[in-house]
């Protein structure tokens, strides 16, 4: 009975009441709690105070659950909680931590999964509301990510016109690449800029999420310029990459205009390294290094650029 | 002086995230930061950086909120080796979470749960405080959290529960105030009683805050300044243990950093008069 309840079940009950997303009295009454303290008997467990029942007191914790989660969420998810309003956000956050409740020690990590589950979800222009989520929740993975420090100019200059085929562009950890088929962008401009959230609107766009000096920025890329950056995140060579994103694409991407988006990409602070991968075929026989087969590496940090020439 | 040979580090608040501007730009009238461990350990952008660039120029203790320490889960070891690398960064003085427990069954509500007070949780805490200590290679600091339920099957008051565990465990105490204020008016014990019991030479830490009351129950808030009555108790506390480390907590409506940092010294002379009569 529950008197005797030990601590594990005690914490089993406690905790189910808490979570439950209707009133107390319902949470009380509804498995698993209700298996482990007959509803009748809450006052067997907790005590009443000289002000509140025991189900009023438990009540309490229920109630600063639900609050914290939407707390939590809406400082990764600004926009789509503005884009819902209220009670549409409140709906949301309640089914969501049903489904995905946190189990990890930091709350940074309660959102992960909101993008697929707003998908389905019964909120009003789910499409959008992913593209709106996909995009606030790349913010946030940038705005956390692991700092390296990005590729210099000089770096950059460093490679020999003949490497660059054979050159490989590390991307830095604080990156993501998002392709959208909504403007939910102009809903985070607005919302940054205090303005009112302007109308839904099917667009495609290609976003880099990238964040320079700590502070997080969004820009749109050409599609053969995202997809060039996509190919060289893969891990692809320049060459490579450039054959896939034309390939792909059909798009013109002449050299120097890679090469000028290379430069855009260093200056934003894109990369972090640039790997040559070894020469192949008879150009290699030509160029064969003393330690073949052997990865260079060059990063923002690295003191010894005369080696890459 | 505590047993552990803790410094007494001043008057500190914690480091927020909406004060990181200010901090950076100027050299704020402060003796230490205290950092909420959480925040920390699982990003590399910002606030990192700024913890970073706080940790060099001031004090830093780290204060958890999912240890855990009364769950009946397995302690989250993976957790503990960030907490752990976090504090050799930061040179952490201390490392102080709650006594409750956040979730079980692998869930977390980020809440701090309360426990029951008997001889059976007693032992589980004890046991995991050691652990813990184990793996820190330090003297664990725990907090006494605002409650706002108590549990039938308790067969002894908070304060008693606490002093044990110190014997028990070996860890030290984080005394917040407030939250013996708060607990007292939701369970209607005195206060003053709690602070007389608590063994004096454990306690590394004192906190200080706001909080809410609805009539019916008190919650722990941090949304403003304290009233009298905990000031009172602090004085009261400072009597017996002397200057310690105190930290007002400001977590909810922050005003500009000077507010947050004006609220603080009111303790003082608080401490000054505890220094005074030779405590």
């Amino acid at each position: 009975m529950a008197p005797e309840l030990a601590l594990g079940g005690l914490q089993q009950w406690l905790q189910a009441v808490i979570v439950h997303p209707g009133a107390v009295e319902e949470a009380l009454a509804a498995r698993p709690a209700a298996s482990l303290v007959p509803p009748g008997r809450t006052d067997r467990v907790v005590l009443p105070s000289a002000r509140l029942t025991a189900p009023e007191r438990v009540g309490v914790y229920q109630g600063m659950y639900l609050a914290r989660m939407r707390e939590a969420l809406e400082s990764d998810y600004p926009g789509l909680a503005r884009f819902l309003g209220l009670a549409g956000w409140e709906r949301l956050v309640t089914a969501y931590v049903q489904s995905h409740p946190s189990r990890s020690h930091t709350l940074n990590v309660l959102g992960r999964h909101l993008p697929d589950f707003v998908r389905t979800a019964l909120v009003r222009r789910p499409a959008f509301c992913r593209d709106l989520a996909r995009l606030e929740w790349a913010v946030t993975e940038v705005f956390d990510a692991p700092e390296t420090p990005p590729l210099t100019e000089a770096a950059l200059a460093a490679v020999a016109p003949g490497d660059w085929e054979r050159a490989r562009l590390v991307p830095v950890a604080a990156l993501r690449l998002v392709v959208l088929e909504h403007d939910a962008g102009a809903h985070l401009d607005a919302l940054r800029e205090g303005r009112r959230r302007p109308p839904v609107r099917r667009r495609r766009s290609r976003v880099v999420v990238y964040r320079r000096n700590y502070a997080v920025f969004r820009r749109e890329q050409t599609a053969a310029a995202f997809a060039l950056l996509e190919e060289l995140g893969k891990g692809l060579t320049v060459g490579q990459a450039l054959a896939r994103a034309v390939g792909s694409h059909g798009a013109r991407l002449g050299a120097d205009e890679a090469f000028r988006l290379f430069h855009d990409w260093a200056a934003m602070g894109l990369f972090q390294a640039i790997e040559l991968a070894p020469p192949t075929g008879a150009r290699a026989r030509a160029r064969r290094s003393p330690t073949p087969g052997r990865r260079r590496r060059m990063s923002a940090v690295d003191q010894r650029p005369a080696e890459m020439r | 002086m505590n047993r552990f040979g803790l410094a007494d580090l001043g008057i500190g608040i914690g480091l927020r995230t909406t004060h990181f501007g200010e901090i950076l730009a100027g050299e704020p009238a402060v003796d230490w930061f205290e950092v909420l461990s959480e925040n920390f350990t699982d990003t590399g952008g910002r606030p990192l950086h700024v913890l970073d660039r706080v940790a060099e120029r001031y004090p830093v203790a780290l204060h958890g909120v999912s240890l855990s320490i009364g769950s009946t889960d397995p302690l989250d070891r993976a957790y503990l080796r960030k907490l752990k690398t976090l504090a050799g960064r930061t040179r952490a003085r201390w490392v102080s979470d709650h006594l409750c427990w956040t979730g079980v069954l692998g869930k977390n509500t980020h809440d701090l749960l309360p426990l029951p007070y008997d001889e059976a949780t007693l032992r589980h805490v004890a046991r995991r405080v050691k652990q813990v200590q184990d793996e820190l290679e330090r003297p664990l600091v725990l907090e006494n959290p605002s409650t706002y339920l108590a549990f039938a099957r308790s067969t002894m008051p908070e304060w008693e529960f606490l002093a044990r565990l110190c014997d028990d465990s070996g860890c030290g105490l984080l005394l917040d105030v407030n939250n013996i204020y708060v607990s007292g008016f939701n369970h209607g014990f005195d206060p003053r009683q709690y602070v007389d019991a608590i063994p004096a030479d454990r306690v590394v830490q004192v906190h200080l805050a706001g909080h809410t009351n609805h009539g019916t129950h008190i919650l722990d808030t941090h949304d403003g300044p304290a009233i009298e009555a905990v000031w009172d108790l602090y004085a009261r506390l400072c009597a017996r243990t002397g200057p310690v480390s105190t930290l007002f907590e400001w977590d909810a409506s922050i005003p500009p950093l000077a507010d947050v940092l004006a609220e603080a010294e009111k303790a003082r002379p608080l401490r000054s008069a505890a220094s005074a009569t030779g405590t």
